[in-house]
């Protein structure tokens, strides 16, 4: 099968979820009203509340869904088969991954800008508003851990990959100075910096780690693991201005232009896919159902995207006509970005095997190859093009990931500062986030980790539809559009979440793993278990306000009658 | 619409999403830097009308005229129920 063809599908299936079904969920359920005030238009602060126009709000809620997660989870799914993997792709986009996006982003807009939390407490109980702030934490950790350990194993593999990252870094450092400290035009602050950027993405491709600090250093797990997580360190720290934002900043601009030419030369090179459709419904990390569904997340479903739907996007919608093609729209453009993944694993390896070889070593290294390979066919040496594709991937992961360890730190803060004042420090909540993901990354397995952190993150995902789903019945409409995915994606991410969790503690308890691994086993089995007991307990407070809404509207119907 | 004003239209687009790729975030997060600044200002000065008596009456008069224009967002924001969910972009 050609990439090119798989593309084209990608693109017929966006365009006719976005203006099919979309459009239908839009004005005959939502009932989106172009005249109904939103509450960017009713505050209007200028801070927290701002109508702001669709199209700028389009190109954000693409940068901030837009992260490792799409590109990492079809390049690891791809062992069960290309096919499987797209269908998953597509599907899950067409009837759960858009759905979500839009619908949470409508709920939050219409409850006032709310957070998950005050929707949760508004529309199912104050006692889950509490559980899905503790399931958020230890969610957050899971994302710490496997987007770190996606660093890290990129960091090691790929020589290029700390010299660019190193040279991003003091580029985006020098623009924070530039625009906030030494008052620079943004333009001269931003040719600048990224020149830089790209300086060091060459830099990398002549002056590779091993040859800078010898090999025993360049392939230590240990070091790039304390480089990574005292990089999020500082991130969470040092004043947004200063580190983390200009950083950001910078490497949207590697990111958009990786992406931008990638995908040209995917049309130019239109290669075929030489891995298998399909390879079996067991594989070494499990089986096909459920795990690969909460494999491949963000590029299908992602319970991220509730987050920034809803704590961002909602609150700066100026109309609610713009719902669609903003929260709606964008999750079907990040759907290609999980096709683009998927064409890379797919098509650049000569073989399974030599594929085996590659994603044995970690995604980053699939990733690396696959942006090499396409920007070659606009010109770009093999060397620089795998030293491009390494810093995306680092930038992709550690992007997140910073923002999940300064998240983590406010979170320590808010959960745990009546229990001891000194959890209110922000270098002691960033310390315990910052080890307890550093331990996930250097004592766990990083398939069993992306696993966990993909099944939590569609369990949230499955949470926000139940969110939904109790808005939309307690409006008294259809529920069927939200429900069912509902339920779909509750029993999917439960059982992968035991299945893997049950693995991971038969290990340890059967004594099969030793040392580290034993410790990292124990601690993910037991995150993943915790992660179930929580979704049980807001699934049953759930069903309790859908029965609530339930009986509100049958008596309502009685009255009427 | 003529075919110019549609390019122009399009290109207006792309403008746009560039710029919520690349920059909205930034420049978002410079006026929270600058409301939280405002706001503690306020909230120093005028945070007796939310209970919080904090400052001497005379400069709370002297500088109420400056701060009108602010002080229903202020208020809204410091009383507005919160978790920390809401720092995703901060």
């Amino acid at each position: 099968m050609n990439s090119v063809v798989v593309l084209i599908l990608g693109f017929i299936v966006a365009f006719i979820g976005y203006r099919v079904y979309a459009k239908y969920v839009d004005t005959k359920i939502m009932k989106a009203d172009p005249k109904r005030m939103t509450p960017a238009k009713m505050y209007m602060d200028g801070v927290d509340f701002m109508p702001t126009n669709r199209n700028i709000l389009f190109g954000y809620q693409f940068k901030s869904i837009a992260g490792a997660a799409p590109i990492i989870g079809p390049i690891i799914a791809i062992q069960w088969g290309w096919l499987p993997a797209l269908i998953w792709i597509l599907a899950g986009t067409f009837f759960i991954g858009w759905v979500q996006d839009y619908s949470i982003a409508m709920v939050a807009m219409r409850h006032d800008g709310a957070s998950l939390g005050g929707l949760s407490h508004k529309l199912i109980s104050p006692r889950a508003r509490v559980l899905l702030l503790s399931f958020i934490y230890f969610y957050l950790l899971l994302i710490a851990g496997a987007f770190g350990n996606v660093v890290v194993s990129t960091a090691i593999n790929l020589k290029a990959a700390p010299m660019a990252w190193l040279f991003l870094t003091i580029g985006g450092i020098l623009a924070g100075q530039m625009i906030y400290r030494w008052r620079r035009d943004i333009l001269l602050t931003t040719i600048v910096t990224v020149i830089i950027a790209l300086f060091g993405i060459w830099l990398g491709s002549v002056a590779p780690s091993n040859k800078i600090i010898g090999d025993t250093l360049a392939n230590s797990r240990w070091l790039w693991t304390i480089v990574a997580f005292v990089f999020c360190y500082f991130a969470a720290v040092l004043p947004i201005w200063r580190f983390a934002l200009p950083i950001n900043y910078v490497a949207s601009y590697i990111v958009f232009l990786g992406l931008f030419f990638g995908i040209i030369g995917v049309f130019i090179l239109h290669p075929d896919f030489t891995l298998p459709a399909y390879t079996g419904f067991s594989i070494k990390i499990g089986p096909l159902w459920p795990i690969m569904f909460v494999t491949i997340a963000c590029g299908a479903i992602s319970g991220w995207h509730s987050l920034v739907s809803s704590s961002g996007t909602a609150r700066q919608l100026e109309n609610e006509l713009d719902a669609r093609p903003v929260a709606g729209g964008v999750m079907f453009v990040e759907m290609m970005l999980a096709v683009f993944a998927l064409i890379i694993a797919g098509t650049i390896y000569a073989s399974p095997s030599e594929y085996g070889a590659a994603i044995a070593k970690g995604p980053g290294g699939v990733f690396a190859a696959g942006v090499s390979k396409f920007l070659g066919a606009i010109g770009l040496s093999a060397e620089t093009g795998r030293s491009y594709g390494s810093v995306m991937m680092i930038v992709l992961a550690v992007t997140i990931m910073q923002l999940v360890i300064r998240f983590m730190r406010i979170a320590t803060s808010e959960l745990l500062s009546d229990i001891s004042p000194v959890f209110r420090n922000a270098h002691i909540g960033t310390i315990i986030a910052s080890l307890l993901g550093a331990l996930l990354v250097l004592t766990g397995w990083w398939q069993y980790l992306w696993v966990l952190f993909g099944g939590a993150n569609q369990l949230m995902a499955s949470l926000a539809l139940m969110l939904i789903t109790a808005y939309l019945m307690s409006e008294g409409k259809p529920a069927a559009y939200a429900f069912y995915p509902m339920i779909f994606m509750f029993i999917t991410t439960i059982a992968a979440l035991i299945y893997t969790s049950f693995s991971l503690l038969q290990k340890v308890i059967s004594g099969t793993v030793k040392g580290e691994a034993l410790v990292g086993n124990a601690l993910m089995g037991l995150v993943g278990i915790f992660l179930v007991i929580a979704a049980f307990i807001l699934a049953s407070e759930g069903i309790r306000a859908f029965s609530r809404y339930r009986a509100i509207r049958s008596e309502e119907a009685k009255a009427k009658a | 619409m003529g075919k110019s004003q549609g390019k122009s239209g399009f290109l207006e687009a792309v403008k746009d999403f560039l710029y919520g790729f690349v920059a909205y975030g930034p420049a978002q997060l410079a006026m929270k830097t600058r409301a939280n600044m405002e706001h503690l200002f306020i909230l120093v000065t005028v945070g007796d009308m939310l209970g919080v008596p904090v400052f001497s009456s005379y400069y709370s008069l002297k500088l109420l005229p400056y701060m009108v224009p602010q002080i229903p967002t202020w208020k809204r924001r410091l009383l507005r129920e919160k978790d920390f969910t809401d720092n995703l972009e901060e």
